[in-house]
């Protein structure tokens, strides 16, 4: 292999490795690093006011997990039926389980979050954060429908045909050959999905449930310190998103040392 | 030939352009707030702010040009300097005095409470225990937050909580009675009614918010307000915007 050929290592560290560095520096470290010393030395240095804002947001902490935990439940659960609606042999279901994935891909989900909420508050009467987990888990159930038909597909047909032939019907060959191999592929993008969806739950803020943004932005109007309060909303994220990429690529890694065998 | 016609004109036009710029004011305003500044059917910005505004430029010599912007970040745009002035149906408090300065007073408003047609609440509280809503930032929203006991929400546009009480997700809205009236009497009237107007011992009142330091925009502001008042064409469009 020559030299341009090197592989480039995408992972928590610097893309092109150098032998004299250790893994001390590695991308993930620095952010992290940064990160947290931000939210230590900001409200010491500053009390007032990004103390006060720090003391300001925690309930909305709170609600932002509550919401990204149960939206990607049921969003788990959606993508996994999607998913099967979408290689199944019946047509109808197949053509149902195709036209929620286009739909849904179709609309941002800004919008859908606004439809879902307004909509459904005329029919139906439900709190703002179950409209809220609704909407999201809705759209991105469509999201994980694709992910877990690549990770069926993913999944040589040789495995279908030898369980077949072992006398597995159609459903059993599923649930205890093909889903169990799958999962390996499934997981890590859908790690990655319910990163986003912490992302994208900041979004909810605008139907008024009171989640990390709508609580910075909350004490911003009355405080006017709109650079202090933003810069600790996006360093709350920040260390959010890089503790769960972690835990996903240290998940992903565990997985791996079957391909490793 | 047709060229050339079109190179004068955009030549005249940069012209007047720099002509007008002495006199123009730019004012930030949400056009959200019926029937003080709202956004009509043909997508123009009126409102009895903005004709209260063109008035006052005839009357002392400026030209105010409306910019529709959203309530939350509007005071962080004034002092980046992204307009002169906000026409925001912004209350003056002694808070937002220290970030920015106020014209004269331009009308004075009450903290009105609106509620469903069929409920009992006669005053704040009456609501303990429950959520009432508001504008993000509004002096309506900081009496939800200043009284006890109550669930306080927040929302990004005053209709939006309208359409939450309507719809029952909250049980009472505070805001300013001139918007309150506009929803509660016209827009939701077979659902809404306005339950009480808040008793405080302090005058609430808009002004026109300029950047800290810029008197050269609050006299001029200063002078066509005194001018309209003196003329009684704010009562005028009093009667016309908001019927009384």
């Amino acid at each position: 292999m020559s030299e341009q050929e090197k592989i480039i290592d995408i992972g928590d560290g610097a893309a092109i490795p150098d032998p004299r560095d250790k893994g001390l520096f590695s991308a993930w470290r620095i952010a992290l690093i940064g990160t947290i010393s931000l939210l230590v030395i900001l409200p010491l240095a500053k009390p007032d006011p990004y103390a006060k804002i720090l003391r300001f947001v925690p309930d909305g902490i709170w609600v932002t997990f509550e919401v990204t935990i149960a939206s990607i439940s049921l969003a788990l659960i959606i993508g996994l039926l999607t998913g099967l609606g979408r290689i199944s042999k019946n047509r109808y279901i197949n053509l149902a389980a195709s036209l929620y994935v286009e739909v849904v891909r179709g609309i941002p989900l800004l919008v859908q979050l606004f439809y879902i909420y307004f909509a459904l508050g005329r029919i139906v009467r439900v709190p703002d954060i179950v409209a809220a987990v609704i909407a999201m888990s809705f759209c991105y159930g469509a999201y994980m429908g694709e992910v877990f038909r690549a990770g069926i597909k993913s999944i040589d047909f040789g495995q279908t045909e030898a369980s077949l032939s072992l006398g597995f019907n159609r459903r059993q060959t599923m649930a205890y050959v093909i889903l169990p191999q799958a999962w390996r592929t499934i997981l890590p993008p859908v790690g990655n999905e319910f990163i986003a969806l912490l992302k994208d739950t900041s979004l909810v803020s605008i139907l008024a449930v009171a989640d990390i943004l709508r609580r910075g932005r909350e004490y911003a109007s009355e405080s006017f310190n709109y650079f202090e309060t933003y810069t600790m909303i996006a360093l709350i994220y920040l260390l959010i998103t890089l503790v769960l990429s972690k835990l996903i690529s240290n998940m992903e890694h565990r997985l791996s040392h079957y391909e490793r065998r | 030939m047709l060229k050339k016609a079109l190179l004068t004109l955009v030549a005249l036009s940069t012209l007047c352009g720099s002509a007008w710029a002495e006199t123009r004011i730019v004012f930030a305003t949400d056009a959200t707030w019926p029937p003080m500044e709202f956004v009509n059917g043909q997508k123009e910005i009126v409102g009895f702010a903005i004709d209260f505004l063109k008035a006052a430029g005839k009357e002392a010599g400026f030209t105010p040009v409306f910019k529709n912007t959203a309530w939350d970040g509007i005071f962080a745009g004034l002092a980046v300097g992204k307009y002169d002035a906000i026409s925001s149906s912004v209350s003056i408090t002694e808070e937002r005095k220290k970030a920015m300065d106020f014209s004269e007073p331009y009308f004075t408003v009450h903290q009105a409470l609106i509620v469903n047609k069929a409920s009992t609440v006669k005053s704040l509280a009456d609501l303990k225990g429950k959520k009432v809503g508001g504008q993000i930032g509004t002096t309506g929203y900081f009496a939800i937050k200043a009284a006890d006991g109550l669930v306080p929400k927040s929302y990004d546009e005053i209709g939006l909580a309208m359409e939450d009480l309507n719809v029952g997700r909250i049980d009472a809205v505070v805001c300013d009675d001139p918007v309150a009236a506009n929803y509660a009497l016209d827009k939701y009237k077979e659902k809404l009614k306005i339950a009480a107007v808040l008793k405080t011992d302090k005058v609430e009142s808009y002004g026109f918010a300029v950047k800290k330091g810029n008197k050269k925009i609050l006299d001029l502001l200063n002078k066509g307000i005194e001018a309209v008042r003196a003329k009684g064409i704010d009562q005028e469009l009093k009667k016309k915007w908001i019927g009384q």
